[in-house]
């Protein structure tokens, strides 16, 4: 190098001084700097890319000449890291596609390619064995890493196809040479923004993880599942190697290996524990087994991740000017990393303590998920995720919760609050729509639906209220309330009469066929409820009645209620779940999943006798007279 | 329905007259007004005072959006402010915690709700909402994001055309769960309109909900808090959205506005109201009710049941109630089932851009800020009970239409006035364009000094002398042609400045500089005319010679703009600078050559006697003349002689010189004339052909000392001396002498003797060895 400073010294001199100049004053804030996020650094990125830009465009003034060759690979390396940061790839681009022209005027190559293959291809060749050849390669390596943060995948295989051995001299530490000499005389030696050691580093993890993702989702779970194997020994960031362990996971579970999976993930969430992905993705494995006390475990340690801090601030914050974030933005890989949000999981978690018999945990976990939508802190509100019910729906949750768990003043006062906010703008009729109809008719779509949804979610307040005043024997109360819900549902007329609700199968129209099965099972609890209350205050006949009814609405709820009563004596709270399980849930239409959860365990209210000897007494009388009446009709 | 006229009380001034950008003003208890460059003030309503100004500086380069942003800072440090015991009042100095702001371009408007801050912004292809949760102390200036929605563009028929992008942002509150004292922008909705326009579960989550009005005409949605929430868009009024608020409109009620209104640019109002009943299924709808006033809307604000707007050149009032009670429910049934609004009356106040709803309860108040930035309070007349539909009397009718014709023949008045000053800015503006392509033609040319080829200007000067005899005297008169060859008019407004002054002026001597100064304003010069002025230059006897002219270009800027707005500032372009040495102020004696002589510059010599004479010379160079007193014999006579190739004279001065008059020859080689000073002199030139064939010796003899040097001055400048060391030797030398001609006694024929001896030897010597030029 010192050869060349003989003749044009000062010049030279003067731009190494600026670059590197500029190069500290980047790297020196940086220091400073780690508890600061990194959109913080934007203005002081743009400043410095100006000024790269700048003294490039000062160089390249003069015509292209082997002394100031070196200086000018090194400050196009330097402008394009900071325009990648910045995500101008096609600025980056035009600075290296100049750069590899001008290195091919110096030596004589030939120029003129277009494809950027074969221009690489000639500028390598035309400086091997060259004190230049480093920085050609460097410059290979921005090439790269801006494929890679473009999704090219298919130009990086091609590239590492073409020229294996390129990419190992790549991969295998070219240049450390070259730095640590220059380490010795940095003054002479124009520096980098980011070592290229790193950044190759970088992009090989990444490339593979890309790659990974992107056949994964291609169905080639086996390759992926190898490639990623391999990566998961590379020296990088402890995320992206998490990353790795993750992705073989979920290629595993493709494979239908879902122990091999758990190990994978377990490695992830071992390397780094901040890889919520990790979690969520053994959730779903634990939910898939059957496991039901392990996914509650899993979505307990979820929640209070995502809850941490730390979670919300970017996994992959790096020290780096290019972020890895930034190389790893493929649509596949996103999905595959993608988390629902802290809201969701709550709810998930309380509905499945709620549905395992965890009563007590479910409802504490309702009122938790209560208390962040009223808060004022707005943490973790504006996710976009829609997998949270909505919010009247998940009040009537909370309160069926608050039922179970024998608080039912709470749940009254939860019911009413929703009824509260509906009641003024219920219709005074609403026409639920066959599917099909439904489908030409989108005009209308949210009101209409709003407007049903509306009715449904006060009906099922109201049958909730009812419940918990039959839970506080309050019988006349209960009859009122249920029959409210009754008045509220009868002005829902259905535009099909034949329609049948358990034949309106999922793929049809789900919500409206939920709807539709909403609205029976309401009815038909809401009857049956008033029948029992009916039975409470002798008034068999009118008890009679809206059992039948009952029956006619929806049969599952007869026939539980018709169980029930027969063996309402022997009852105990386990042997209704399980009653409850056993019949009501096969005569479901479609997986129990759609039902709404304040619909579901309603049975377990329906027993409210059973601990008082003297009503036991009431009901066995009352039963053989129901019983007779009831095979009378059915026959 | 108004009886009377508005009372209108201007209460302070600002002065922000003719800014471009609307001011962005914050009414309240105290009003905030920014000028829409560095300048925020705050005055005190209730003590009717301007509490602050210039409370903190916005960089220049900041955009408008950023200092309306600091405006809302303004709010927000004031209230962390009020909060301490002694502040019941805003401090005089606000102090604005330092750059809180946030990296976002385009903000176009923004809202505090609790410790939320929203930004509206547009980016390429859509409309970006951010939450901001603010620090809980103003000191720590990180504003974390807390999330953002976006609303994408609708195609840009409407966008191309709207370059105002400022959009209206307020708050609503669902009427049971509002807090109990509202911010500026903040309102409180009746729940069933809520609900029925924001949903049912906006309500349960007891969110409010952001309302927005885009540039593009939506009106947009947002619930705070509720999960899962979208951007969405309520209604559209296909037109840019000035204002959004929302009124009480009926009487009853615990306060609950019960109709959104919504206002667009160009008058399209759209009030939206719960409607009962009013659905195939009894159950209430929110009801979209739509007309158009007369527009261009500039500003608005609602009262309780009214909405004042401003259309810049009149106040107007809508009232929005539907009728007035005593009505019958029946009439009102049809009224709303017509769904027109009443026609706006005019409360005749121009000029209002920014509006506040009324502070007082007894008699309606605005306060409004006038374009010329009067803060003003307008009471309006009290409203008549029975006012409303009823037929007015006929005097009134008239009354009306003639305050209506007056108002139309104002308007085309002021239309008119309006038309003719554009046109006259518009010819202003194409008079400077030419008089900034004039001054860029000139002052580029005369960077280029260097070199004397490109030296010449287009717009450039040439000059003749002449003798003319008036009242019996002699005087020397100079032709000036102004030539423009340049491209360019030059229009009315330039003028011709001549500056005549010796070329050596003596700062010892005891006079003034004798410099004159002739202008010639002149009308129009096209591109290739010329100008040609007349001007006196010397009298007979006047030897102060040569004399420089300075020509130069002046355009008064007050002759364009008029007096008051540019009163000093006029543009002097210099031309170029021409010389009359003693060569053009000769007088020669024939009679047949007392003709028009030409001066020049140096280098662009038509016919002057030199000239002549060379010409002659060159014809028949034999013969010697006389040496003059060479030799002392004849003490009242000097001569002075130059030696010079004839192949230079022809170079320097004849070849550059092709439209050389033909008819001028002189008969013989010597020429006699007459000096300014009145002195005789002799040229003679005569081939000395020893070393240099052509060699040619150019003879000057006079009596006269002064004569002799300066028009040996003269011939040694018209050839150009490329050495420049002797012409500088020769001009101090001239100089001296003239010094001690000023110093001594001045006059003609003045004696040897009485001369510095010294500077006589100095002279000699220089004289008797004459310079060679080759």
């Amino acid at each position: 190098m010192s050869h060349k400073m003989s003749q044009p010294p000062s010049l030279l001199n003067k731009w190494i001084q600026e670059n590197n100049e500029l190069v500290n004053k980047w790297k020196q804030p940086e220091k400073g700097r780690d508890t600061v996020r990194q959109d913080h650094n934007q203005p002081h990125l743009k400043w410095c890319s100006y000024e790269f830009h700048k003294l490039l465009g000062i160089i390249q003034g003069i015509p292209p000449n082997s002394d100031y060759t070196q200086l000018e690979l090194a400050v196009v390396y330097n402008a394009g890291v900071c325009a990648t940061a910045q995500a101008q790839f096609s600025e980056a681009e035009l600075f290296l596609t100049q750069a590899a022209e001008r290195v091919l005027q110096v030596t004589g190559g030939e120029t003129g390619a277009s494809d950027p293959l074969v221009c690489w291809r000639a500028v390598l060749k035309s400086v091997e064995n060259t004190h230049l050849h480093p920085s050609v390669l460097y410059l290979v390596c921005l090439q790269w890493a801006i494929w890679l943060a473009t999704c090219q995948l298919k130009t990086i295989q091609e590239f590492q196809e073409e020229m294996p051995s390129l990419f190992e001299t790549l991969c295998g530490g070219v240049g450390d040479g070259a730095i640590s000499e220059a380490r010795s005389k940095s003054s002479n030696i124009p520096l980098m923004v980011m070592d290229p050691r790193r950044l190759i580093e970088l992009l090989q993890i990444c490339t593979s993880i890309a790659l990974g993702a992107e056949r994964l989702t291609e169905g080639q779970s086996s390759e992926a599942l190898t490639g990623l194997q391999a990566a998961s020994s590379l020296p990088a960031p402890r995320a992206l190697v998490g990353y790795t362990h993750l992705l073989s996971g979920s290629c595993l579970t493709h494979m239908r290996r879902p122990q091999m999976a758990l190990q994978c993930y377990r490695k992830a969430l071992e390397t780094d524990s901040r890889c919520v992905c990790a979690l969520y993705q053994s959730m779903l494995i634990y939910r898939q087994l059957g496991n039901t006390q392990a996914e509650i475990q899993a979505l307990r340690l979820l929640h209070s991740t995502l809850m941490l801090p730390s979670a919300t601030d970017p996994a992959l914050a790096s020290t780096h000017l290019l972020s890895p974030s930034s190389l790893l933005c493929s649509q596949s890989l996103s999905s595959l990393l993608s988390v629902p949000s802290a809201l969701s999981v709550l709810h998930s978690l309380a509905l499945k303590c709620l549905l395992c018999g965890r009563v007590s945990e479910g409802v504490e976990h309702y009122l938790d998920l209560l208390a962040v939508l009223h808060s004022e802190d707005q943490q973790g509100l504006h996710t976009q995720d829609a997998t949270i019910p909505r919010l009247p729906e998940l009040y009537l949750e909370a309160g069926a919760a608050l039922l179970m768990a024998r608080r039912p003043a709470d749940c009254l006062a939860l019911c009413s609050e929703v009824i509260s906010t509906t009641l003024e703008l219920l219709p005074e009729k609403v026409v639920l729509e066959e599917p099909e109809e439904r489908r030409e008719a989108e005009t209308r779509d949210t009101e209409g639906e709003n407007r049903v949804a509306m009715v449904l979610w006060t009906a099922a307040a109201y049958l909730l209220q009812g419940h918990c005043h039959s839970h506080l024997k309050d019988w006349k109360q209960a009859v009122t309330h249920y029959t409210r819900c009754i008045n509220l549902l009868v002005k829902v007329r259905l535009k099909k009469r034949d329609f049948q609700p358990q034949f309106s199968s999922a793929d049809m129209d789900v919500q409206r066929g939920k709807d539709l099965c909403v609205l029976q099972k309401l009815k038909g609890l809401s009857l049956a409820g008033r029948g029992i209350s009916f039975t409470q205050t002798d008034k068999l006949k009118e008890a009679l009645r809206d059992l039948q009814l009952s029956l006619q609405a929806f049969p599952g709820i007869f026939l539980c209620t018709y169980r029930n009563l027969s063996l309402a004596l022997c009852w105990t709270q386990q042997s209704s779940a399980t009653e409850y399980r056993n019949l009501v849930l096969p005569s479901q239409p479609g997986d129990k999943k759609r039902m709404p959860c304040h619909l579901m365990n309603r049975i377990n209210f329906l027993h409210p006798v059973k601990r008082n000897p003297l009503s036991q007494q009431t009901w066995i009388n009352r039963e053989s007279k129901l019983e007779h009446v009831l095979r009378v009709h059915s026959v | 329905a108004m009886e009377g006229r508005c009372a209108v009380e201007t209460w302070t001034e600002f002065g922000f007259l003719g800014t471009s950008t609307t001011p962005k003003v914050r009414f309240g208890t105290d009003v905030f007004i920014c000028t829409g460059n560095d300048e925020v003030y705050v005055f005190s309503t209730h003590e009717r005072k301007l509490k602050a100004s210039n409370c903190f500086s916005v960089k220049d380069d900041l955009p408008l959006c950023c200092v309306s942003f600091s405006l809302n800072m303004t709010f927000h440090s004031c209230r962390a402010q009020s909060s301490s015991p002694d502040s019941s009042s805003i401090p005089a100095e606000l102090k604005i915690s330092e750059f809180l702001v946030i990296e976002a371009d385009g903000v176009s408007s923004l809202l505090l709700v609790g410790t939320v801050l929203l930004t509206l912004s547009q980016r390429d292809s859509s409309w970006l909402m951010t939450l901001y949760k603010t620090p809980e102390q103003t000191e720590s200036s990180s504003y974390e994001v807390l999330g953002s929605f976006s609303l994408p563009l609708v195609s840009a028929v409407v966008q191309a055309d709207t370059e105002s992008k400022t959009s209206v942002l307020i708050c609503l509150h669902c009427g049971d769960t509002a807090p109990l004292t509202l911010p500026h922008g903040h309102f409180c909705l009746e729940p069933v309109l809520f609900k029925l326009l924001f949903g049912v579960e906006a309500a349960l989550a007891k969110s409010p909900v952001i309302l927005c009005g885009l540039p593009d005409g939506r009106l947009c949605f947002l619930p705070l808090r509720l999960p899962g929430a979208r951007l969405r868009v309520l209604h559209s009024i296909e037109q840019p959205v000035v204002f959004v608020g929302a009124s009480v409109v009926t009487e009853t009620g615990p306060g609950h506005s019960q109709c959104l209104v919504a206002m667009g640019e160009q008058g399209r109002v759209v009030l939206i109201k719960t409607e009962k009943g009013r659905s195939e299924d009894g159950s209430s709808l929110a009801g979209f009710t739509e007309g158009i006033v007369s527009g261009p809307v500039q500003c608005g604000c609602l009262d309780r049941n009214c909405l004042y707007y401003s259309t810049g050149s009149d106040l107007l009032l809508l009232d929005l109630s539907e009728g007035s009670s005593g009505k019958e429910s029946k009439e009102r049934v049809e009224e709303t089932s017509r769904k027109t609004l009443q026609s706006p009356t005019s409360l005749n106040v121009s000029r209002v851009v920014a509006l506040a709803e009324p502070t007082s309860n007894t008699s309606v108040q605005l306060l409004g800020l006038s374009v010329r930035g009067q803060l003003q309070r307008i009471s309006l007349p009290a409203r008549r009970k029975d006012a409303g539909l009823s037929k007015l009397p006929s005097a009134q009718v008239g009354r009306s239409i003639r305050d209506l014709l007056s108002a139309i023949g104002d308007v085309c008045e002021r239309s008119s006035v309006l038309k003719t000053a554009i046109k006259s800015k518009n010819q202003i503006l194409r008079h400077l364009n030419q008089v900034v392509n004039i001054s860029f033609l000139l002052t580029a040319t005369n960077n280029t000094e260097d070199d004397p080829a490109i030296k010449e200007k287009p717009i450039r000067c040439h000059a003749m002398t002449s003798w003319s005899r008036l009242l019996q005297k002699d005087c020397l008169n100079l032709t000036c042609v102004l030539d423009n060859s340049s491209p360019f008019v030059l229009e009315r407004g330039w003028t011709l400045s001549v500056t005549v002054f010796p070329l050596c002026c003596s700062s010892t001597a005891g006079e003034e500089i004798s410099s004159a100064n002739f202008s010639f304003p002149f009308q129009n010069l096209n591109s290739g005319e010329t100008l040609e002025v007349l001007l006196p230059i010397a009298a007979a006897g006047d030897s102060s010679f040569p004399m420089t002219v300075n020509c130069s270009l002046i355009f008064s800027l007050s002759s364009l703009l008029g007096e008051q707005e540019a009163a000093s500032s006029n543009i002097s372009l210099p031309l170029n600078t021409l010389t009359v040495d003693w060569l053009n102020a000769l007088q020669l004696n024939s009679p047949t050559a007392r003709h028009k002589m030409v001066t020049f510059q140096p280098g662009s010599i038509t016919t002057d006697p030199i000239q002549a004479f060379i010409s002659s010379r060159q014809i028949r160079c034999s013969g010697r003349a006389d040496r003059g007193a060479e030799s002392g014999s004849r003490p009242e006579k000097y001569s002075a002689s130059v030696r010079v190739s004839s192949e230079l004279l022809k170079d320097s001065l004849v070849l550059k010189n092709s439209n050389l008059d033909p008819k001028i020859s002189l008969s013989s080689l010597t020429v006699h004339a007459c000096g300014p000073n009145g002195a005789t002199v002799k040229l003679t030139a005569k081939k000395v052909g020893i070393v240099f064939s052509d060699e040619l010796e150019v003879q000057v003899e006079s009596s006269s000392m002064t004569a002799v040097c300066g028009l040996h001055h003269a011939v040694l400048s018209r050839i150009q001396v490329q050495t420049h060391t002797h012409t500088v030797r020769l001009n101090t030398i001239f100089r001296e002498v003239q010094q001690n001609q000023i110093s001594g006694a001045l006059g003609v024929g003045m004696t040897a003797g009485q001369m510095n001896p010294g500077l006589l030897s100095v002279y000699q010597e220089l004289r008797q060895n004459p310079l060679l030029i080759i």
